[in-house]
């Protein structure tokens, strides 16, 4: 080893060929490096001076997010101003996975957090990955107060986790109503395309089905903007100046929340609809139909297990059957009959029938529901007791197209037009139908059945009490109407609704008072077959009716309780009161019920107590009122 | 010279205040001990002036064991940082070993080079020490995992070994043996994530979010700096976070993204100043270890420079190689110092040799 200074003076100096070479190859680095100088300058000048303002751009939509806020959806109020169906804020945790350093780790922390299996969590994230990478992921909706507490305080250690807050419909009172309120639902393409896009967004939810989705415009408000300066972990740095929402308006129905409620409790796990409408206007005080839907199931999307159940479900929760459901209108129907026999003067108040149990006419028997017969009949009575015979010689008498005349003027077989949807028209046929349709002639036989209610007929719940409704006010066919106003979200009233009339019947006031008659003795009457809607204080006047859904002469023998539920007939029950001077109209419809005066009419019976019973009170209170103030 | 180095490790220094700004309690942290170590480095280099560096030849062996085992002692030892063994926690500092190695490497090539030259050239047998020395680096910092530096290592070897005289079927063989090697090296030895950026750096929009999401950040940080910046201390895309280890790689950013084209172009000439003067020491030196180890040390801090400025522009995938002086990083910042020290040493004892 040589010493440190031997080293030093051993050196080889570097002599001048080798100098020329390494001069070159020096160049040759110097070259090089000035080579990359330039590809970095260019490199520089290209980024910020030629795509710089693009560049600045993107810088700029990294830094602030546009945020949508969802404005508060209109309320839903019953005609005494009571809240129905509001909103209430709903907190859902969202997930930003790019904004988190170790994904599985976040999944892991969350499935303990929220109770959730991480199986579950993954699912979720699996089913977002078609999304936008900067919509964040659901994982949890609607979650409670523990929950949010804790994940607030624990927020830096979860990044890319975020608290989202939503509304979210609040049901006050269940299923109260669920047909005519409707649900909401994302927003899919069609809908997209039909609305005004500005306002809508894939994401949004939009109204699906009744009400909601028919005033959608109303209910829904406007959206606001927030802008929002994020980090590039997504936590909000601060709230840059944005747009305010709009809160959507009010809907106050004309429904009378504690009439509805008393129906619907008393068609609880029946199917069938129930009508009341106040008889000078057209307001409708109820409009139940059964089964309900259970609403919150449709909150966030129903789930497909819940909607199979309900398609197969054979009560069909999902028909509104006030107005999709269309049936044999049964006995009720003997109203029509009555009044084409009066007004055609085929018959009068005191024509008499007999009655022995059952007709002979052609080659066939055609039986009265009263085995015995009622023996002689007058226009009272056949009404009363809902006698079979007398309303087949009527029918007989009148014919087929004058019963067809008369119905359609009471309102039967067109829709009354009510500002809702899939409203059906039903059917009333006339000889002439009848060969368009089954391509054969009318038989006179046929008319029989179509006298009582029975055979072709079809009806609609509301069009029977519409046509209960001109019986009762002397022949104003009312176009019956659900919402009251539109009130705006500073209290002031948008717009206001009034009675319509359809159609007003002139000429008839007597026959008509002369039926009303009928319907009194129908639930006062000894042998009225509607005594069970009897009142104490009121005088109720009704009609029942029994609606074949298979021939009577298949089960003549069984006990009605064997028969199938499917086979069984419809119960129906139409009344208004009270008699003197009417302001309600009840019509109740049993699917199924079996006979009218037994299941339909005690329902009916309920909602007109719950009616006067509300009314009585009020006067009461004005009374004390008027007492207080007088003193 | 020196007026250069200090240029651009103030504008370090200023550039990463500016970088950790919105970091809350650990960014002042982070400032003062940069500067610590700039002040440390400033010492180093005045001790180096008191010694000749050809006594590096000398203490070549013994050097380049003892960074052998604090690469070692790191590998094995060390504190795990994101799944890398990198460090070794020596209490008031985390020293993190493969940065000196750089440095030892081109000391130890220069020495060899100088040694063994015949003038001829060199055969390909004579390059296997080298090609050992090198890939006894390459092996262990690719063990950290550090593909970024390993490739480092490699880079050096080249430049160094183009730079002396060679055989030219060497050249062949070694171009051979690269065009072998590569193929093989990816699919067997390196780990996903690092193919993953190669493959990404291809096409960073691809993938915005993921591995292409640094390059991209980085891309609007610099583009979105404009003309004249958008001020110092008012770069959004670092101050937001957006913009990832931005005190280290991508340190240029933030700097192109406050001070603009016209301050980036200010930087880059001082920089690059600093550079070709060192390359003029080569050239100035009479001896030729002077030479090796001049030319060594320049092509360790333009490379890393390169790359470190390429990446930042999108041009390359991220790998994790700083910019010299600028970039934070104690071992890194010592490190490059003391290589400026010693080309400060080599210029200013040129003519000594003439003497003797």
């Amino acid at each position: 080893m040589q010493s440190p200074k031997e080293t030093l003076t051993k050196l080889r100096k570097v002599d001048t060929g080798e100098l020329n070479q390494l001069k070159k190859r020096t160049d040759a680095a110097t070259l090089v490096i000035i080579f990359f100088i330039a590809v970095i300058l260019a490199r520089l000048w290209f980024l910020q001076i030629h795509y710089g303002s693009k560049y600045k751009d993107k810088a700029d939509n990294n830094r602030v997010r546009m945020l949508d806020v969802v404005a508060s959806r209109g309320n839903v109020l019953d005609r005494d101003g009571r809240t129905i169906i509001t909103n209430r804020p709903s907190f859902n945790i969202v997930w930003v996975k790019e904004d988190s350093p170790d994904p599985d780790e976040i999944i892991k922390k969350l499935s303990r957090i929220l109770n959730e299996e991480i199986a579950v969590l993954l699912k979720r994230v699996r089913e977002a990955a078609d999304n936008p990478r900067h919509i964040p992921i659901l994982l949890q909706e609607d979650i409670d107060w523990k929950t949010l507490v804790y994940i607030e305080n624990n927020h830096y250690d979860l990044p890319g986790v975020r608290i989202e807050v939503l509304p979210r419909r609040d049901y006050l009172y269940e299923d109260f109503g669920s047909h005519m309120i409707g649900y909401l639902g994302q927003i899919n393409m069609k809908e997209l395309e039909e609305k005004n896009s500005a306002n809508y967004q894939g994401g949004d939810q939009i109204g699906k089905r009744g009400f909601e989705k028919l005033y959608e415009d109303e209910l829904r408000g406007e959206k606001g903007t927030m802008y929002m300066e994020v980090d590039a972990h997504g936590f909000e740095q601060r709230q840059l100046k944005g747009k305010e929402t709009l809160p959507g308006n009010d809907l106050q129905l004309t429904i009378d929340m504690d009439l509805q409620l008393e129906a619907e409790k008393a068609m609880a796990g029946k199917a069938g609809a129930v009508v009341a409408m106040d008889v000078k206007s057209g307001r409708l005080l109820v409009f139940a139909s059964a089964p309900p839907l259970h609403l919150e199931d449709f909150v966030g999307g129903i789930s497909t297990k819940n909607w199979q159940a309900l398609l197969e479900n054979i009560k069909r929760p999902l028909v509104h059957k006030t107005i999709q459901g269309q049936y044999p209108p049964g006995s009720t129907y003997k109203i029509v009959t009555a009044l084409a026999g009066l007004s055609k003067g085929v018959i009068t108040p005191n024509t008499v029938f007999y009655c022995s149990g059952s007709m002979k006419f052609g080659n066939r028997r055609y039986g009265c529901w009263k085995e015995g017969g009622h023996g002689p009949v007058s226009l009272h009575r056949a009404l009363a007791e809902s006698c079979d015979v007398y309303f087949y010689q009527v029918g007989l008498k009148v014919e087929v197209d004058s019963l067809a005349e008369y119905a359609n003027r009471m309102g039967l077989g067109h829709k009354t037009g009510i500002d809702f949807e899939y409203e059906k028209s039903g059917l009333i046929p006339t000889a002439a139908w009848k060969k368009l349709a089954k391509g054969v002639s009318w038989q006179d036989g046929e008319t029989l059945s179509i006298a009582i209610g029975q055979g072709f007929n079809l009806v609609t719940p509301l069009q029977v009490c519409q046509m209960t409704v001109a019986l009762a006010n002397g022949g104003i066919l009312y176009k019956p109407f659900l919402i009251e106003r539109i009130i705006d979200s500073e209290g002031q009233v948008a717009k206001e609704f009034e009675p319509v009339v359809d159609v007003e019947l002139v000429g008839m006031e007597k026959y008509l008072k002369l039926i009303r008659e009928g319907l009194v003795g129908a639930v006062n009457d000894r042998h009225g077959t509607g005594k069970e809607a009897q009142l104490k204080d009121v005088t109720v006047a009704g009609k029942t009716g029994t609606a074949q859904v298979v021939s009577m002469k298949k089960f003549q023998e069984t006990d009605e309780e064997d028969v199938a539920y499917k086979h069984k007939d419809h119960a129906w029950f139409t009344s208004f009161a009270p008699a003197e001077n009417p302001e309600i109209a009840v019509t109740v419809l049993v699917e199924h019920g079996g006979h009218g005066g037994s299941a339909a009419a005690p329902i009916a019976k309920k909602i007109l107590a719950r009616y006067f019973a509300k009314k009585t009170e009020l006067e009461t209170n004005k009374a004390k009122e008027n007492q207080n103030v007088l003193q | 010279m020196l007026v250069a180095v200090l240029l651009i490790a103030a504008m370090g220094l200023i550039n990463l205040y500016s970088a950790t700004y919105a970091g809350g309690a650990s960014s002042t942290t982070v400032f003062i001990r940069q500067l610590f170590f700039f002040l440390a480095g400033l010492s180093c280099i005045m001790i180096i002036h008191l010694f000749d560096y050809r006594l590096l030849l000398t203490w070549n062996y013994i050097l380049y064991g003892i960074v052998v085992c604090l690469l070692l002692a790191s590998l094995l030892l060390g504190g795990s940082i994101a799944g890398t063994q990198r460090w070794i926690n020596l209490g008031f500092f985390r020293l993190q070993p493969s940065e000196p190695a750089k440095l030892m490497l081109v000391i130890s090539l220069a020495s060899y080079y100088y040694r063994k030259d015949t003038g001829r050239g060199f055969t390909i047998g004579q390059l296997l020490i080298p090609m050992a020395l090198t890939g006894v680096f390459f092996i262990l910092v690719l063990m950290q995992p550090d593909l970024g530096t390993a490739m480092m290592f490699a880079g050096i070897f080249i430049s160094m070994t183009l730079f002396v005289k060679l055989k030219w079927s060497t050249i062949g063989i070694i171009f051979g043996g690269c065009s072998a090697v590569i193929p093989i090296g990816w699919q067997f030895f390196l780990k996903p994530y690092q193919k993953q950026r190669i493959m990404t750096f291809l096409s960073p929009e691809s993938d915005p979010t993921n591995s292409g999401y640094h390059i991209m950040q980085s891309k609007i940080a610099v583009g979105s700096g404009l003309k004249f910046g958008k001020g110092y201390l008012k770069g959004t895309q670092g101050h937001l976070h957006f913009l990832p280890e931005r005190h280290t790689d991508f340190a240029f950013s933030v700097w192109a993204e406050e001070w603009g084209f016209a301050g980036s172009l200010f930087f880059l000439a001082v920089y690059f100043f600093m550079i070709l003067w060192g390359l003029n020491v080569c050239l100035a030196s009479r001896d030729k270890f002077g030479v090796l180890l001049a030319f060594g040390i320049v092509s360790l801090i333009f490379w890393q420079a390169i790359i470190n400025l390429l990446m930042v522009m999108g041009f390359l995938p991220v790998v994790g190689i700083p910019l010299p002086l600028f970039s934070y990083g104690g071992s890194s910042l010592l490190t490059t110092l003391i290589g400026i020290g010693l080309l400060m040493n080599i210029r200013m004892r040129r003519n000594q040799v003439r003497k003797n």
